[in-house]
């Protein structure tokens, strides 16, 4: 796996569960976007996702309890400590899942982080494919891309307001009414 | 054999000169049908209607999701729709009785579904195939119209997810016995717009 | 209202290229995904725009596409989609992780299980658990099988569009019998939710082994069949060769994968080459064409089935000599105890309850999970907080990106071409909308 110590706005490397994920400076998304294209060979943009982390660790989740052959009830305590997740840097994440075509198959995940009403420079010039992906975040989280040269709802209706999969939009749908309820 | 008495003419109440001449025996024209009174069917035209209506019902191509795979398969030949007289699919919905919708409709296809179920031309039916057409199904959520009769009357719903092909059959079925009862479309039940 | 924003931040408009990635690229410019009427065309002949709705007979779902028209030929082209937008992103966020894996199956409703196998494997990554062996080799015939079904019903479909309206029927008496083979083995026909994190969820009912070779004797001969009837069909052949070309190059700027991928050249298969559950000790070919137009893209879908086939003799081999063995992890934090113990043991029975009602819990973490579903690749991203529901799934499908590369793939394409190249990027709305 090369070193991806030149890419730039390169602020960290993570490492977890088989995966790299390199978080890269919003504002020099493309330049990086470029530099792993042509220089490290990350030719194929796989998935473009925006995450959103409002609330997260207020539910205060607790680590992983009990061990392979199942809860010991017997030995309390034996259970693993209680932890709230680790606070993230912004409220969005945006994942940029680049894929290279050679042997081996190396992955990378890009990360860039933002608040809500701040843009994203688009990758729509480094990767085409990235059009649809960054029109449908901008549709469902609301995220704007700078640069994109349609960015325009895709899934929902065009007159639609809100932007569905932010956690502070409501799942919607009805209450379930069972027969012979008063 | 014991001798069955056959029904003529008159006591399915054929009536001719007989109601101005009481007394009278059986007239010209009922000495020549004699031969073939047997063989004759009397129904009213509602009955006569409504049986050539149940025998072929032509659907709309209004497959949305995994429900429209199951029923391109009650096409394909092990449940052949074709002994119905239903092999016609339509893509065009003026020439269609039968709205199948198969599949989830989320909103944004709500008003396109609307628009093909008021092209088809009176007498038309329409069966909620599956959970999600009949009730939303599985997503309860911000996108997915709960109920397909919210927008359309709908005659049969059939549960599943997706029904069998066997359970769809059911309920074209139960269509078919209902438009042969006489059973009006749902539209003039509930008294909506068609 | 949706409004396009277009505020500017600070990039260096150096840094900006032209999309044009490279000489002689067919992507449409400035925007990749539609093509644009040519504004001297609009002022010299009569464009006619036509509007093919969600709702038309072939049998792709719900696609909209705006079609602009010189004539016969295909001037500009706009695809439009969302009308089949079920929300299982959200949905599943709302659901314990067991809960949501009845979910993807809908998503490709029919590849279904490549959908339920590629969340699983998302979760138990993101466990770092395990999985029987017999539990993975039944998981790749039913994927194997899947591939199978997903590739007859687009033969059977496409052919249907073009005019070749026997193979609806062949293509679905085939589909009948991989039908009952899921329905000997999960109960339904379709959507059976077989998959469970940490293998499967009940053992292989008896039976199964004898019928799946008996299909795998009788398959390789109706493709064969198939294959008589398109193969060298004059009128096949006029109507697929040279349609809707695709380069190698705008095939990966563009995103494509699978069948699309490879007919246009490029070797790449991701069970070969990031091999998961039991792929790497399988013995397969991977069919890879360089036409890049219609008829190479069948030709990849017919040697894939029989490719397919050969996976499903090999994975039977293996698991009829596994008779016995356990079907799914003895990890008990994500499974059920056996049901006999629940009559004994306390433990077991307080254990079974917190699973069924208050769900597992995964350890904190994001995990990118990619399988080679019959149109590509299927890619899920899931970050979990450590809790008993996923905090974000995201599904990457092929079938959106496919979509993508409507406009790139019709330069001088007529009406009936248009239908043929739609037809052959093997397309599931349910999936490109989600």
């Amino acid at each position: 796996m090369p070193g991806f110590d030149d890419v730039p706005g390169l602020l960290e490397v993570k490492e977890g569960h088989g995966e790299t994920t390199a978080v890269v400076e919003t504002t020099r998304l493309p330049e990086a976007g470029f530099y792993l294209r042509d220089e490290l060979g990350f030719n194929f943009l796989s998935d473009l996702t925006v995450t959103d982390y409002l609330g997260w660790g207020e539910k205060g989740v607790a680590g992983y309890w009990g061990h392979p052959s199942g809860r010991d009830l017997n030995h309390p305590g034996s259970w693993g400590l209680s932890r709230v997740p680790d606070p993230k840097p912004k409220r969005f994440s945006v994942s940029y899942h680049l894929l290279a075509i050679r042997r081996g198959a190396p992955r990378l995940r890009v990360q860039a982080w933002v608040d809500d009403g701040e843009p994203v420079p688009s990758v729509v010039e480094v990767w085409p494919t990235a059009d649809w992906h960054e029109r449908e975040q901008y549709d469902l989280m609301g995220i704007v891309f700078d640069g994109h040269p349609n960015l325009v709802r895709i899934i929902m209706d065009d007159d639609w307001e809100g932007h569905p999969l932010r956690k502070d939009y409501p799942i919607g749908g009805e209450p379930v009414r069972f027969s012979g309820e008063e | 054999m014991a001798e069955v008495k056959k029904k003529r003419l008159a006591d399915y109440g054929l009536k001719s000169e007989r109601v101005l001449w009481r007394g009278k025996g059986p007239g010209v024209f009922e000495r020549e049908i004699e031969p073939i009174e047997d063989r004759l069917l009397l129904t009213t035209v509602q009955k006569a209607v409504a049986w050539a209506q149940s025998k072929s019902v032509w659907p709309d191509t209004f497959g949305l999701a995994c429900c429209a795979i199951e029923m391109m398969s009650i096409v394909s030949s092990r449940y052949d729709i074709a002994r119905f007289g239903m092999e016609r699919f339509s893509s065009s919905p003026r020439q269609a009785d039968l709205l199948i919708v198969s599949g989830r409709v989320v909103h944004k296809m709500a008003a396109p579904l609307r628009q093909v179920y008021d092209q088809m031309l009176e007498p038309k039916w329409v069966i909620a195939m599956g959970a999600c057409a009949s009730s939303g199904g599985m997503f309860n959520n911000y996108t997915v119209l709960q109920g397909v009769d919210k927008i359309v009357p709908v005659d049969i719903h059939v549960p599943g997810c997706p029904p069998r092909p066997e359970a769809l059959m059911e309920g074209i079925i139960r269509l078919h016995e209902k438009i042969q009862a006489g059973v009006p479309p749902a539209y003039e039940i509930r008294g909506v717009a068609s | 209202m949706a409004v396009a924003s277009r505020r500017t931040s600070a990039i260096d408009p150096a840094v900006l290229r032209a999309p044009e990635i490279y000489p002689g690229s067919h992507i449409p410019d400035p925007i990749p995904t539609i093509l644009l009427v040519e504004p001297r065309l609009r002022e010299s002949e009569d464009i006619l725009q036509v509007n093919f709705g969600p709702n038309h007979p072939s049998t792709h779902g719900v696609l909209r596409l705006v079609v602009d028209l010189n004539g016969e030929t295909v001037v500009g082209l706009r695809a439009i989609i969302g009308y089949l937008h079920t929300g299982f992103e959200k949905n599943m966020e709302q659901k314990t992780w067991w809960k949501a894996i009845t979910y993807p199956e809908r998503i490709d409703y029919v590849a279904f299980q490549n959908n339920e196998l590629v969340f699983v494997l998302a979760i138990e990554q993101l466990l770092d658990m395990e999985i029987p062996p017999k539990a993975a080799w039944m998981r790749t015939l039913l994927c194997e099988l899947n591939r199978i079904h997903s590739h007859l019903i687009w033969l059977a479909t496409s052919a249907l569009e073009l005019g070749a309206i026997a193979l609806f029927w062949y293509g679905f008496r085939e589909r009948e019998r991989i039908l009952d083979l899921f329905e000997l083995v999960g109960g339904t026909r379709m959507h059976t939710r077989y998959f469970q994190t940490g293998g499967l969820a009940e053992d292989i009912p008896p039976g199964f082994f004898p019928e799946c070779r008996a299909f795998t004797e009788r398959m390789p001969s109706s493709i064969d069949e198939y294959e008589t009837l398109l193969t060298r069909n004059e009128i096949w052949l006029q109507r697929t060769v040279g349609i809707g070309k695709l380069s190698a190059q705008d095939a990966v700027a563009m995103g494509q994968s699978g069948p699309v991928l490879r007919a246009s050249g490029v070797d790449w298969d991701l069970r070969r080459d990031e091999p998961y559950l039991t792929y790497g000790d399988i013995d397969f070919d991977v069919p890879v064409y360089t036409g890049g137009d219609v008829y190479h893209r069948y030709r990849v879908h017919m040697d894939e089935m029989r490719q397919s086939v050969r996976i499903v003799d090999q994975c039977l081999d293996r698991l009829e000599g596994m008779e016995g063995e356990p079907w799914i992890t003895d990890d008990r934090r994500v499974v059920l105890p056996p049901r006999d113990e629940l009559h004994t043991s306390m433990e077991s029975l307080i254990h079974h309850f917190k699973i069924v009602t208050e769900g597992y819990r995964v350890p904190e973490g994001e995990i990118y999970a990619t399988v080679e579903s019959p149109r590509g690749e299927l890619g899920c991203y899931v970050v979990s907080d450590g809790g008993p529901k996923p905090w974000r799934v995201k599904f990457r499908t092929p079938s959106f990106v496919a979509l993508e590369a409507t406009a790139t793939c019709m330069t001088d394409a007529l009406v009936a071409d248009f239908i043929a190249i739609v037809g052959s990027l093997d397309t599931v709305m349910g999936e490109a909308d989600r």
